[in-house]
């Protein structure tokens, strides 16, 4: 590619504004209620994979920590995939305690309520005493549901405004296809950490960083010379959703021995297969939304679904990245590394450890920063963040955030 | 019953450091354990087993994976260990990750669904 840097998408080109944004979105808890109120009880939210749920009577349960919720998602007999509170109708107790199962009804350990898969009510013990209760109407409470890409999405509206495909917006169209169902083996890191939630979030909708915070982990592979800022190329909005393209240095070749011992093993995740490349069997390489200019040392398209979620197809996997707010200063990331499939050999689970630990350290490192950059917002000297030209995804994200806090269709 | 704490033969010299990081079991441990660490203490364990890797695996690839004998499974254990030694050693130079709390703990779950 001749001249990458044409290519680099900055805010004028997006006629973004906000380039000044107050900290009070980052440090109030009047703030953080109409997150969850405005954005988070309105969108529709990614909570997991169709593949977690193969078979009928297959259920998990998942926290969605921003609204205290306890949801049950289980295929019933039909094969449908369904939500629910996890919330018996008697009493109110979060009856399945197994994080995940199979199992046709689901008893309550407290009275033995029983219900079906599909939420339903079967049967009430000493059904005399409740004759005020129409069992029809009392199955569990039901979350509307719906899927993309094998990815499930619940939205908790009592009608949801929209349809996933419409709060989409065309994201859904440009990568439809993906082969996320490619990589169906999944290892997965959480942690909890004393920062706001949108701090992570602009961290990883920015590569102005890489080569500094990440000196000594990601900028050798990934920052290349013509883009030392790691500006993302490419930059494409749909609606509050957005993808950018990012590079990588196909010639970086580790010479730590301990590390070169694991790419002799089996390719970390984001390492370039370039049998793989040539032969067409390189995943998400050939999809034609992803990497649309073509550019020979392709690393990533960095898929920013609102309000929570980056997702980072990479040579063999995927990379998954979840931010839920607990509070205006406490939140919960969750880190997917989706591989091709288990380790067949002790050399692969050594190699995935080994890949599982490097990708954890650049989190733990976008996670140390979040979090010191909260102490500083929270000292008071600052009243506002700057948002760089270089940092067109901070601006968009906060031009939609503030659309939807004023109530704005989503 | 052999003595479930001894390595196989032939690696009897790493026992110092099975006596570290063959007692853990999980990665979360194991990120512990590098945090807790001197960089001196990383550094010998490193040297004395990065050399190794071919060689614990060639010896460990006799065995099914899913039922390698007590000090195989010790040998292995020991050898996850340099899973994060190695990111102190080759790319951090320190034993935690810079600015990061200590002692800083990430739960890590393998799938079981696939
Ligand atoms: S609370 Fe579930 S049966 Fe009573
Ligand atoms: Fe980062």
């Amino acid at each position: 590619m001749a001249d990458i840097s044409k290519h680099m998408t900055k805010a004028c080109d997006m006629s973004l504004g906000n380039a000044f944004v107050p900290v009070e979105y980052y440090t109030s808890p009047d703030y953080f209620r109409r997150e969850q109120d405005m954005i988070f009880r309105r969108a529709w939210l990614m909570v997991g994979r169709m593949d977690e749920v193969p078979e009928p009577g297959d259920y998990i349960v998942r926290e969605v920590p921003t609204l205290k919720a306890n949801v049950v998602i289980a295929r019933g007999k039909d094969g449908q995939v369904r939500a629910f509170h996890n919330a018996c109708s008697h009493r109110g107790v979060a009856l399945v305690c197994q994080p995940r199962g199979n199992t046709m009804t689901f008893r309550c350990p407290y009275h033995a309520w029983l219900y079906r898969i599909d939420g339903s009510l079967s049967a009430i013990p000493g059904e005399q005493d409740f004759p005020h209760v129409d069992k029809a109407a009392n199955g569990l409470a039901g979350i509307h549901l719906d899927t993309w890409g094998g990815f499930i999405f619940l939205n908790f509206a009592q009608e949801p405004e929209v349809s996933l495909s419409q709060f989409l917006a065309g994201l859904d169209v440009m990568l439809d296809g993906a082969p996320f169902e490619q990589f169906p083996f999944c290892i997965r890191v959480t942690d909890e950490i004393d920062c706001n939630w949108k701090n992570l979030v602009n961290a990883f909708n920015e590569g102005y960083h890489v080569a500094v915070l990440h000196n000594k982990t990601l900028r050798p592979a990934v920052v290349p010379k013509d883009n030392p800022h790691l500006h993302y190329l490419d930059v494409k909005q749909f609606g509050p959703h957005s993808t950018g393209t990012v590079q990588r240095n196909f010639d970086y070749n580790p010479d730590a021995p301990a590390l070169t011992w694991v790419y002799a093993q089996m390719l970390p995740t984001s390492a370039p297969d370039l049998d793989a490349i040539k032969q067409g069997r390189a995943g998400f390489h050939d999809h034609p939304g992803i990497n649309r200019l073509k550019i020979e040392n392709f690393g990533t398209e960095t898929i920013t679904v609102f309000p929570n979620i980056s997702i980072q197809p990479l040579a063999n996997g995927y990379l998954f990245y979840q931010f839920w707010p607990i509070s205006e200063r406490r939140m919960r990331t969750e880190v997917r590394i989706y591989s091709r499939h288990a380790p067949r050999t002790l050399r692969e689970e050594y190699a995935m450890a080994s890949t599982l630990a490097a990708t954890r350290d650049v989190v733990v490192e976008d996670m140390a920063m979040s979090r010191l950059q909260q102490i500083g917002m929270e000292s008071g000297g600052k009243t506002h963040q700057q948002f760089g030209q270089n940092e067109p995804l901070l601006r968009m994200f906060t031009r939609d955030y503030e659309a939807y806090l004023a109530g704005a269709a989503m | 019953m052999a003595d479930p704490q001894s390595l196989p033969e032939g690696f009897e010299g790493l026992a110092p450091f099975a006596a570290v990081w063959g007692q853990l079991h999980t990665q979360e441990e194991r990120y512990l354990q590098r945090q807790q660490s001197t960089m001196t203490q990383i550094r010998d364990f490193y040297d004395a087993t990065a050399p190794r890797l071919d060689e614990i695996f060639c010896h460990l690839e006799q065995f099914p994976m899913d039922a390698l004998p007590d000090a195989e499974a010790l040998l292995y254990r020991t050898a996850l260990g340099l899973t994060e030694a190695a990111m102190a050693v080759e790319v951090f130079g320190q034993p935690c990750v810079p600015y990061a709390p200590f002692p800083h703990k990430m739960a890590i779950q393998w799938s079981e669904h696939c």
